[in-house]
């Protein structure tokens, strides 16, 4: 049988659309709103344990001994679990599995699980833990790439290059040759600093492995996926006895997109009590569980000529990966792959190397990898702009990928709206007549981005769809949606949803979703890297076709005429040429399963494989079939004697192709430009000081390497509704054609541009250049010091002089 | 989710009963009022706690009036009371306004004035989980025996971090206590010791009733700046009250004047500015005190952002604060 | 009213109707409330807080847990009107007192204008912080409903939702659906 792959361009699509780009209810919102959704700690089962993890209290040690038989012999405990019942290493990425579910051999972070136990309640169980016996070696914690890179000592004994987890390094066109040619090179040194998620719901996992040999896990998990193939290759079984379900989710951005401890540790003490076992983390552990934004260390250097255009970027980056591998080989790439649109650079060469560190791990957080790389970019362009006396809109119009075009590294960038992007805001802000002319202490910065619709590269090879959907039509009128991927809160249910019911005519309200239940639906990947309103809007898109045309074709046999004259809308199947004739969809539907028998069927998606990227290695890494476009304009106020900075207004405008549910798109653009304010200015997933002071003064005492500083909601500030800006998000379509109806992402794109944007805005205030994140009034109030003690010697100077 | 230890909790209804109370139950006995700071402090096991003996069904503690020339708040008046009383905000304003910068909406709702006199001092080593505390070994103020805010040290620093102690110090108020002896009254700063583990001046067996804040006369202006990364929720990381009084008839004369600053060791500093009587309050004596205040503060590494940060900051908010009041 | 409820338990027999409760032999005391207009009386362990009481003794899991300790308002309920954490509230505290959570704002066929504004301004997103953010709203209109206010600001409102943290929607459309609800019902 040859498999028919579709590979949708879609066609043009008339522009009435009768449900989509309406604004509709969320789906599901409204149990979410009385508290009747269940979140998986809402779930509990009979005679339920409670599972608590020993975790290790040194940054670097080897396991030597654990002794266990106190615990096990407390009142109430059922069950204790330690790393060598689960030695199999894995790790999302399948090239780099270099996890345990609990630390067998070795402790690599303050907070590396070593040991867990099933009880009969929370309390029991973290009585027990204090009963167990772990003997360490404690070994030099290497708490930074530098010492990590210098240290013959390895986190990772079987790693090959000591402490380097990965390493690329990529060249488009001659770049030294550029560089030599240009007539300005702006150089700059930029840190970005660890950030967490900080999503409001913590991790739970809830396991059963009921009599029949099947393991259920409740888990909130934003890729059921990948956690029920490694929930297999660990618990040594099949995947055909294991169904993973992600009940609604509190948040996720990145943090849920692998398997954690606890999900292994709920299911391994399930199967060995007989019992449903719950893993619920405190706020602590998801800090410790963290796969947050990795710090890059960047240096960059790019040549411009007279004009502004951009002729070379040289980007040397060094990333903080933390304890384990996580996405970071994907990280690592994204570093320098995602940054070539959408500006057009002539050369291109980036060297990233991701270093692992006795830190809890790095992973994807909202702009998985390239949040950090346009930081340093947009802030050289802004200072190429007035180093050059151009506009720092105008220089980013000049540099303009294009649209249908191919980046430097090979990308086909299609639809490009991001020339609009920058015309809204640059109105919306009033721009042209505020830039450059403000007040001191007030300024304005722009900065864009692009993001990827989901990613060519799928975790692990294969010729398989990566998004797969089923949809089932019931003769009382509705539509079932089977669809393997995760709403996160983002609200993709609601996007397939308004796929379906307008190939369909239905409303929103008509369609059931279930989604995330690896029995019950299709494999989809899961909630990462922006893909789900592509891939699975397509599978989705295919399979309400499909269904449409059967439809339609039933009510023209019972009309006699073509199905062509029949069409869905507003719950009616009606007469495209005579209004007046119509019948209920659901007398549509019961002709159509007269005729056809039940009505379903399936669709799915895969990303195009030619003439998408590059032919190099690591080409398809950061290829996605769609590009998103943002451009942001911030203004803020800063009191340059105490260093404060408030954001006043952030306008961002955001090419999604076509916006599907245009509400769920401010949503995602006023959520991504919140965060990303938040990372610029207080957020710091940081290790308590250790070693000299930041004063340079005096020791701190022994013992604190790796210890983590900031692991409460209090001690880590994510802003409150007093500390968010006013946000102004701009929808732009420039419909794509590799995306479902045009659709692309929405996200993650609108995180990137605030905090170039916010940088920018406080040298347009201020005058001083902060590039290490985040910008704190300290930072601040010590820059302007600096500048004055400088001018200070320039008057001193000119004074001379004149002398 | 953070589970609280096992403990008795006794609500007796008058303090009669809670003194009682309090005498007869030995270690470990701790006095819950709006639980706050005490609750997140059990959780994490910073503190402990066995019996727990709660003030919120005392009525007698939760009257608001004014006596004369003073506001006399009882311990139990909820910190929402307090900042959104219209009398408090017609007699004290500066009171009404500290206390409405508390952290959050919910905190001010369920905290009490009592127990904002007498939170427990904050330190970066210490509001930590056992498990954090665990891995560095402790510190003087639990499980272990060093400090790492000052190596070497013996006494604990943790702060002092209320937002309305520094204010009450400079209204010049007073608390009543009462213990098996009976009542007395002291000035609030009296309440404070040096030692950051037992930074309350009272013994187990002994309550604060209310505080007594004298409304402030015409010719007193009181004002109070706090700074915290969020404008919500947080701590104080920078906290100062700032009282100028005028020479009658006067105004822009010092008759007298005080800065009562927190969020340094476990006692409000205060600096008298009796030395500047007699001087024009303006745009100099900002500096002057700014730089007094400077000099004499020396913030420590027991809370987040640097020990220079602070102090600076300190003194521009101490200078803002003299602008607000004479300009 | 105290009690000393002892229960046998075999190792292998956790009986549990609901998770974590009345498995060790501790000290129980029964608490007489009022939940969402109720009458309510629940055994609790006296060293639960009010979340625990809902969540595990009663199974009103609409009150969300997410920072443990008072930092983040997933768990605010109402106490007397007032919106405090359950989560640092002790459950014995509630004892005589009205206690108004999410399932009693609105149900079913009559929601709460709150709830309608929330999905109607696509206020919730993961929806984890919501019931605890509705509840600091309802608190805030009540009380100035009561206090014959006819006006509300954007910064009013920004501020008795000081203490709810919000990590999916960056909080405009919150404030947009309190507005909306303020309107409605006023």
């Amino acid at each position: 049988m040859v498999k028919k792959k579709q590979n949708r361009e879609s066609e043009p699509v008339a522009e009435d659309f009768r449900v989509i780009g309406k604004n509709h209810g969320k789906v599901g919102a409204m149990d979410r709103l009385t508290g009747v959704a269940k979140y998986t700690d809402d779930l509990s089962l009979p005679r339920m344990l409670h599972a608590k993890i020993l975790r290790s209290p040194h940054a670097h040690a080897r396991i030597l001994n654990i002794d266990t038989s106190a615990a096990e012999a407390l009142d109430g405990v059922f069950g204790v679990v330690v790393g060598s019942e689960m030695p199999t290493r894995y790790g999302v990425i399948p090239w780099t599995p270099d996890e345990q579910a609990l630390a067998a051999d070795k402790a690599r972070y303050v907070g590396d699980a070593v040991a867990a136990v099933a009880a009969r309640d929370e309390e029991t169980a973290n009585a027990a833990l204090k009963l167990i016996d772990v003997e360490y070696e404690v070994l030099e914690p290497l708490c930074s790439p530098q010492a990590a890179l210098a240290s013959p000592l390895k986190i990772h004994e079987n790693n090959k290059k000591g402490n380097i987890s990965k390493h690329v390094k990529l060249e488009f066109g001659e770049v030294d040759n550029n560089l030599k040619k240009a007539d300005l090179i702006i150089e700059g040194h930029y840190e970005f600093h660890g950030t967490n998620h900080a999503a409001i719901e913590p991790h739970c996992a809830l396991a059963y492995y009921d009599n029949k040999d099947l393991l259920t896990i409740w888990s909130s998990t934003q890729v059921p996926h990948y956690l029920h193939r490694e929930l297999a290759k660990v618990l040594v079984l099949e995947t055909r006895q294991i169904r993973v379900i992600q009940p609604p989710l509190g948040g996720a951005f990145g943090a849920k997109s692998e398997p954690f401890d606890l999900e292994f540790v709920a299911a391994k003490l399930s199967m060995k009590t007989g019992l449903p076992v719950k893993c619920l983390y405190t706020r602590e552990e998801v800090f410790f569980a963290h796969r947050g934004r990795h710090p890059f260390s960047m240096d960059y250097r790019m040549g411009f000529d007279q004009n502004g255009h951009i002729l070379a970027v040289d980007a040397q980056t060094i990333l903080d990966g933390g304890a384990y591998s996580s996405f970071g080989l994907v990280t690592t790439y994204y570093s320098g792959q995602l940054l070539c649109s959408p500006y057009t650079f002539d050369t291109f060469r980036f060297e990233s190397t991701r270093v692992y560190t006795n830190k809890p791990t790095c992973g994807p957080k909202r702009g998985h990898g390239s949040v950090q790389p346009r930081f340093a970019i947009e802030v050289q362009l802004d200072k190429a702009a007035h180093a050059l006396g151009l506009d720092p809109i105008e220089l980013r119009r000049r540099n303009f990928l294009g649209e249908n075009t191919r980046t430097v590294n090979g990308f086909v960038v299609g639809s490009n709206g991001f020339p609009e992007c920058l015309d809204k805001i640059e109105e919306a802000s009033r721009w042209r007549e505020r830039y450059d002319k403000l007040p001191y202490g007030r300024g304005l910065g722009v900065a864009g981005s692009t993001y990827i619709s989901g990613t060519n590269y799928c975790v692990y090879p294969s010729d398989l769809p990566q998004a797969g959907v089923q949809i089932c039509l019931d003769r009382s009128g509705r539509a079932r949606i089977f669809a393997g991927c995760s709403d996160i809160g983002q609200g993709s249910d609601t996007v397939l949803a308004v796929i379906a019911a307008e190939n369909l005519g239905l409303e929103v309200n008509d369609i059931r979703v279930v989604s995330a239940d690896t029995d019950l639906t299709p494999v989809d990947l899961g909630a990462y890297s922006s893909r789900i309103t592509l891939m699975m809007g397509h599978a989705c898109l295919m399979a309400a076709e499909n269904l449409g045309k059967k439809v339609r074709e039933a009510v023209a046999q019972h009309w006699e005429c073509s199905a062509k004259q029949v069409i869905l809308a507003g719950r009616r199947a009606q007469r495209l040429d005579d209004p007046e004739m119509f019948i209920p969809i659901q007398e549509a539907f019961v002709l159509a399963e007269a005729i056809y028998g039940t009505l379903g069927t399936v669709g799915y998606y895969d990303t195009p494989k030619e003439g998408v990227h590059g032919e190099y290695r690591g080409a398809p890494i950061g290829a996605s079939p769609a590009y998103s476009f943002t451009a942001h304009v911030v203004e803020v106020d800063v009191d340059a004697e105490t260093g404060d900075v408030e954001v006043i207004q952030i306008w961002a405008a955001h090419d999604c192709g076509r916006a599907l549910a245009p509400i769920l798109v401010e949503g995602q653009i006023e959520g991504s430009v919140y965060m990303g304010a938040a990372e610029a200015l207080m957020e710091n997933h940081e290790l308590m000081p250790s070693g000299l002071n930041p004063g340079g003064r005096r020791k701190h005492g022994p013992g604190l390497e790796g210890v983590l500083a900031h692991t409460s909601l209090l001690d880590y500030p994510i802003p409150t509704t007093l500390d968010t800006p006013d946000i102004a998000s701009i929808i732009v379509e420039k419909p794509d054609p590799r995306g479902p109806y045009g659709a692309k992402e929405a996200g993650e794109g609108p995180l990137h541009p605030v905090i170039p944007a916010i940088a920018n805005a406080i040298y347009d205030a201020i005058g001083v250049r902060i590039d290490e994140l985040p910008i704190t009034p300290e930072k601040i109030v010590a820059a302007v010091q600096a500048r004055e003690e400088e001018n200070m010697k320039g008057v001193r100077h000119a004074s001379a002089s004149a002398l | 989710m953070l589970r609280l230890q096992p403990f008795e909790l006794v609500q007796p209804e008058s303090i009669g009963e809670v003194l009682q109370l309090l005498s007869t139950h030995a270690e470990h006995v701790r006095i819950i009022s709006g639980g706050t700071d005490l609750v997140p402090n059990l959780k994490l096991g910073s503190i402990k706690g066995d019996v727990l003996v709660s003030l919120q069904r005392v009525d007698e503690l939760k009257n608001l009036k004014e006596a004369d020339t003073q506001l006399v708040i009882g311990a139990g008046v909820s910190l929402h009371t307090i900042a959104t009383s219209k009398l408090v905000q017609g007699t004290v304003p500066v009171l009404a306004d500290a206390v409405g910068k508390i952290a959050s909406p919910q905190i001010r709702n369920m905290g009490t004035l009592g127990g904002n006199l007498c939170l427990d001092t904050r330190c970066r080593y210490i509001n930590q989980s056992e498990f954090i505390r665990s891995s560095f070994g402790g510190c003087l103020k639990s499980d272990g025996d060093r400090c790492h805010v000052v190596p070497g040290g013996s006494l604990c620093v943790a702060a002092l971090s209320s937002d309305s102690v520094p204010v009450l110090i400079a209204l010049g108020a007073d608390v009543d206590i009462i213990g098996p002896e009976g009542e007395r009254t002291i000035p609030v700063e009296e309440l404070y010791t040096k030692d950051g583990v037992a930074h309350i001046a009272l013994s187990s067996d002994e309550v604060v009733v209310r505080a007594r804040v004298p409304i402030p006369a015409a010719q007193t202006r009181i004002t109070y700046r706090k700074w915290a990364v969020r404008k919500s929720i947080d701590f104080p990381l920078v906290s100062v009250a700032v009282r100028i009084d005028h020479i009658k008839g006067s105004p822009d004369i010092l008759e007298d004047g005080r800065v009562v600053v927190g969020v340094l060791g476990p006692q409000p500093k205060i600096l008298r500015l009796s030395s500047l009587q007699g001087q024009p309050i303006n745009e100099e004596m900002a500096h002057k005190v700014a730089g007094i205040v400077s000099r004499r503060c020396t913030p420590l590494a027991n809370v987040p952002y640097s020990e220079d940060y602070r102090k600076l900051r300190l003194a521009v908010e101490v200078k803002r604060a003299i602008r607000s009041l004479f300009i | 009213m105290k009690q000393n409820i002892h229960i046998e338990q075999k190792r292998d027999n956790p009986s549990s109707t609901s998770p974590d409760f009345c498995h060790r032999a501790r000290q129980v005391e029964i608490v007489s409330f009022v939940l969402n207009s109720e009458p309510c009386q629940v055994a609790v362990p006296s060293h639960w807080t009010l979340l625990e009481l809902l969540r595990y003794a009663i199974g009103l899991t609409g009150s969300k847990q997410g920072c443990d300790k008072g930092d983040c308002g997933a768990c605010t309920v109402r106490l007397n009107g007032q919106p405090v954490l359950s989560c640092i509230t002790l459950a014995l505290d509630a004892t005589e007192q009205h206690i108004d959570t999410v399932e009693g704002l609105g149900m079913g066929g009559t929601p709460h204008p709150l709830q309608n504004a929330f999905e109607e301004c696509g206020a919730t997103q993961c929806g984890f912080c919501t019931p605890g953010m509705m509840m600091s709203a309802a608190a805030l209109i009540e009380n100035k409903q009561k206090a014959e206010q006819t006006n509300i600001s954007r910064l009013e409102i920004a501020t008795a939702l000081g203490g709810n943290l919000c990590r999916c929607t960056g909080y405009r459309k919150i404030l947009d659906a309190v507005e909306r609800a303020w309107a409605e019902m006023s």
